[in-house]
């Protein structure tokens, strides 16, 4: 176990480190362009060159890479262009209500979908099964932008019992996480859902599950003693999977209810050429993404005693 | 609102209001005009498009003091004012720091921090005499230093500010002698020696190398603000020291999220300020967003309201919504030195294939004003009238086929991606040289890789903003060799007419060399123009004194709620 967890480790820094390469020439190849983007369309051609003298942008590119990677490794990600502190400020504070609106998303998503799954999965083919699986179906086909939409239309334009935006500008308000919540539970559940019935009507077919009920042990005792955790072991590596999403995957949902978060600081900073804060939000999200995977992949072997990691 | 059948209005009506909308004659005059004429209250206001609101024109309302106006707007860093560069960044500092000059809503420049200034006879001295009796927040006398420390501070190249542009005629330009990469000479711009003359504590004289009409309307662009004379010497950063003479300080600043100011303690110099506090809060850009926010009452107004958002805010029954036609605009602009725009007949041909009122309607629905292709504004004081320019099919591929493309042409647009109205544009005025067999291709591109080239591209669609005087856009944009002559149009005879046009500092006078000078650029069909954009800013029924600026300037001094 020990093994497998430095040589992930191991993993991990050598995707980031790829990941940094190719953002790092993407962004900063020309630093004729990375000036433009720092000083702004209007400046003029002796400004640029004061400013790229100024920053070591004339060095060569490999010694650029080198001292811009020792820069991230110890934290300092640079200052943001558009709001002009340090990355590094803007960041955490947004990582931090991204992982809220995750916290809370989850919160309402796991019991729910897990609930809806098992229900829907312990008898496959009944009318609660059909039921629950075209709501899934339905509820995962609408994006989260037509959602919003809708959602907003009958909450705040139509009941106008919800706030219209979550920039949460005088400090957390509830209510304000209620439409964000709402809008991406409504997408995930349907696929999360799915997923667990799918696991569970497997697990129904299992012969123990027939030697079960053959020795007259009560339904509900049967799913959740001995169906749910066998059970349970796929929608785990989903759900954990679903971490990704919910870091950059949400830029949707932040960017209609304007709420700080994390995808809303990518495409912001994306559309307004902050390449610094890009570089710094991309190196976050390949971390986070990489690290799920590990996490579920160690998970799912302690869940699961037949899979030897390797 | 009345029957049209009952009171029917004075024929002449329709047109003064036309005029009235396009700033031509005075909306009080156009008032005085209509009740003259027998048109009701009512009937007047909405002619000239505007709602009236009950108890705001008719009877004066008594303004009452007290709360806080809640504003959307994006929260930008404001630390140096001497670099802003985006007008957001003026609204919120501008409540605390103020200009010498300042753009009314009706784009006259009017006295604010200068009382009132001279020019000399070749406006080459002006001199500019200072309010008296205003304070800074920390207690010390407003005078003639503060206006010189900025002044130096704006015109020294190691600040980086767009002001050494905006007043060059202040600046000398010499070789440093060093040469860069390319072999070439590198220049360093600075403030000539003698450019400010200190007269007295409130008198500022200016000597400048080339005579400059539009100094008043440049000292009251947003990035033009007056800062503290120990701005340098107290660490240049504004927010650390907010020290300012406007009528609000700052209480509380997040970039990208909320901005707080509250009204001065001691006493300003304009007079009553009716609010208490100004909340700007940052919602992103995601129009949607505002509009959310607008229902559930989470703001009071915002920074501007797109012209895609309008039928949304009309569908809104708590809101208002202010219009002004201004001189912003987007010009589809050919490079004259390549082919084929090289050939002048080409780009008078798809110049004769655009109808403009009809490209005016499809891109701004009612509002707006229809261009003309010279680039001068009905709201630029020094505007000329010329003959409207009539969509000719005919003469359009006559033209063409004299400069050797009878079978058709195919060109290339390049076009931002977003806002979508440069799109729409673009695609418009496609559809419209199509049946003379002309084939734009329009290539959209994302607004950074735009900006990249959008004075190399061969065509290419702009987006110009607002600027008081129209002398001031032809010599950014169309005088030789200028940074921003994006087309590479090069006419002598029309640089030295713009300097003749450029020593009348009434706009009266400057009237008939305008009427040459718009002449020789529509003839020459350097590009074809969209339309005059109006801005809209829309806010709940209960703020008081609003309009929307010309330049989405934020004037809040009066404003109040009811």
């Amino acid at each position: 176990m020990l093994s497998f967890i430095f040589r992930r480790l191991a993993l991990t820094a050598a995707t980031m480190l790829a990941v940094s390469l190719l953002v790092f020439l993407l962004l900063e190849l020309n630093p004729g362009s990375v000036a433009v983007k720092v000083l702004g369309p209007y400046s003029s051609e002796e400004q640029r060159q004061l400013w790229l003298e100024a920053n070591g942008y004339l060095n060569p590119l490999w010694q650029r890479y080198l001292e811009w990677l020792g820069r991230m490794v110890t934290g300092d990600f640079g200052e943001s262009i558009r709001f002009k502190v340090p990355v590094a400020e803007v960041l955490w504070p947004r990582l931090w209500n991204t992982a809220i609106l995750a916290f809370w998303t989850f919160a309402v998503l796991i019991p729910l979908s897990l609930t809806l799954g098992v229900l829907a999965g312990m008898r496959e083919g009944s009318r609660l099964d059909r039921a629950i699986s075209i709501t899934s179906i339905i509820t995962t086909s609408i994006p989260e932008f037509a959602s919003a939409v809708f959602l907003s239309a009958i909450f705040v334009f139509g009941l106008g019992i919800l706030p219209g935006t979550s920039a949460m500008s005088n400090g957390f308000d509830p209510l304000q996480l209620i439409l964000p919540v709402m809008v991406l539970v409504l997408y995930d559940v349907g696929y999360v859902t799915r997923m667990t019935r799918a696991s569970m009507a497997e697990v129904m077919t299992a012969p123990y599950i027939r030697t079960a009920v053959l020795k007259g042990i009560p339904f509900p005792r049967v799913i959740l003693r001995h169906g749910l955790r066998n059970a349970l072991i796929p929608p785990f590596t989903v759900i954990m999977l679903q971490i990704n999403w919910l870091l950059s995957g949400v830029v949707v949902v932040e960017f209609f209810f304007a709420y700080k978060g994390f995808g809303a600081l990518l495409l912001e900073a994306s559309l307004n050429q902050d390449i610094y804060l890009i570089q710094a939000c991309a190196m976050v999200a390949v971390f986070v993404a990489v690290t799920t995977q590990t996490l579920a992949d160690i998970g799912y072997t302690y869940l699961n005693p037949r899979i030897r990691l390797q | 609102m009345s029957d049209p059948t009952k009171n029917p209005i004075h024929p002449a009506l329709p047109e003064l209001a036309e005029k009235a909308r396009r700033g031509r004659i005075g909306r009080r005059d156009f008032l005085r005009t209509a009740a003259l004429l027998g048109a009701s209250a009512a009937t007047a206001h909405s002619l000239l498009g505007v709602a009236l609101k009950p108890g705001s024109a008719m009877a004066a309302e008594t303004p009452k003091f007290g709360g806080n106006l809640r504003v959307s707007m994006n929260v930008m860093d404001i630390s140096d004012p001497a670099i802003f560069d985006w007008s957001q960044k003026g609204n919120q500092a501008r409540h605390i720091i103020e200009p010498l000059v300042q753009i009314d809503k009706d784009n006259i420049a009017r006295p604010h921090l200068a009382e009132k200034w001279e020019a000399s006879e070749d406006l080459k001295t002006w001199t500019f005499h200072l309010r008296k009796g205003v304070k800074w927040s920390n207690g010390d006398d407003f005078g003639a230093d503060d206006v010189i420390a900025t002044f130096r501070r704006w015109l020294s190249p190691e600040t980086g500010s767009s002001n050494i542009g905006r007043f060059a005629a202040m600046t000398t330009t010499t070789d440093t002698g060093k040469k860069d990469e390319n072999g070439k000479p590198i220049k360093k711009t600075s403030m000539s020696e003698g450019a400010l003359e200190k007269i007295d504590d409130h008198t500022v004289r200016f000597h400048l190398n080339t005579p400059d009409l539009s100094l008043p309307e440049s000292m009251g662009d947003y990035p033009a603000l007056i800062t503290h004379r120990r701005f340098v010497e107290d660490g240049a950063n504004f927010i650390k020291n907010p020290i300012g003479t406007g009528a609000f300080e700052l209480k509380e600043f997040k970039v990208g999220e909320r901005m707080v100011l509250t009204k001065r303690k001691g006493k300003y110099w304009g007079g009553d300020v009716y609010l208490d506090q100004i909340t700007y809060i940052d919602h992103g850009d995601d129009p949607a967003a505002q509009i959310a926010a607008f229902a559930s009452d989470q703001v009071d107004t915002t920074y501007e309201t797109g012209v895609e958002q309008v039928a949304a805010i009309k569908s809104l029954p708590m809101l208002d919504l202010y219009e002004t036609i201004t001189a912003q605009t987007g010009i589809a602009r050919f490079k004259v030195t390549e082919k084929p725009f090289d050939d002048r007949r080409v780009r008078q041909a798809i110049q004769a294939c655009i109808d403009h009122d009809r490209l005016r309607t499809l891109l701004y629905g009612e509002y707006g004003a229809a261009a003309e292709d010279h680039h001068v504004s009905p709201v630029h004081p020094e505007y000329a009238e010329l003959p409207k320019l009539k969509q000719d099919y005919a003469k359009a591929k006559k033209l063409l086929a004299e400069a050797g493309h009878a079978g058709g042409l195919k060109v290339r647009i390049d076009c931002v991606a977003s806002p979508s109205w440069e799109q729409n544009a673009c695609k418009a005025i496609a559809e419209m040289c199509r049946p003379a067999g002309i084939d734009i291709e329009i290539n959209v591109m994302p607004g950074g890789t735009y900006w990249d080239r959008w004075t190399t591209t061969p065509f290419g669609f702009t987006n110009w903003t607002h600027r008081p005087l129209g002398v001031q856009v032809y010599n950014l944009a169309y005088r030789s060799g200028v940074p921003w002559n994006e087309s590479s149009y090069s006419n002598p005879e029309f640089d030295s007419l713009l300097d003749v046009a450029g020593t009348k500092i009434d706009p009266e006078a400057r009237r008939a060399d305008m009427a040459k000078l718009q002449k020789i650029l529509q003839d020459d069909a350097v590009f074809v123009q969209s339309l005059w954009r109006s801005v809209f800013v829309a806010a709940n029924k209960r703020v008081r004194g609003l309009y929307a600026h010309v330049a989405l300037e934020h004037h809040y001094n009066k404003v109040w709620l009811a």
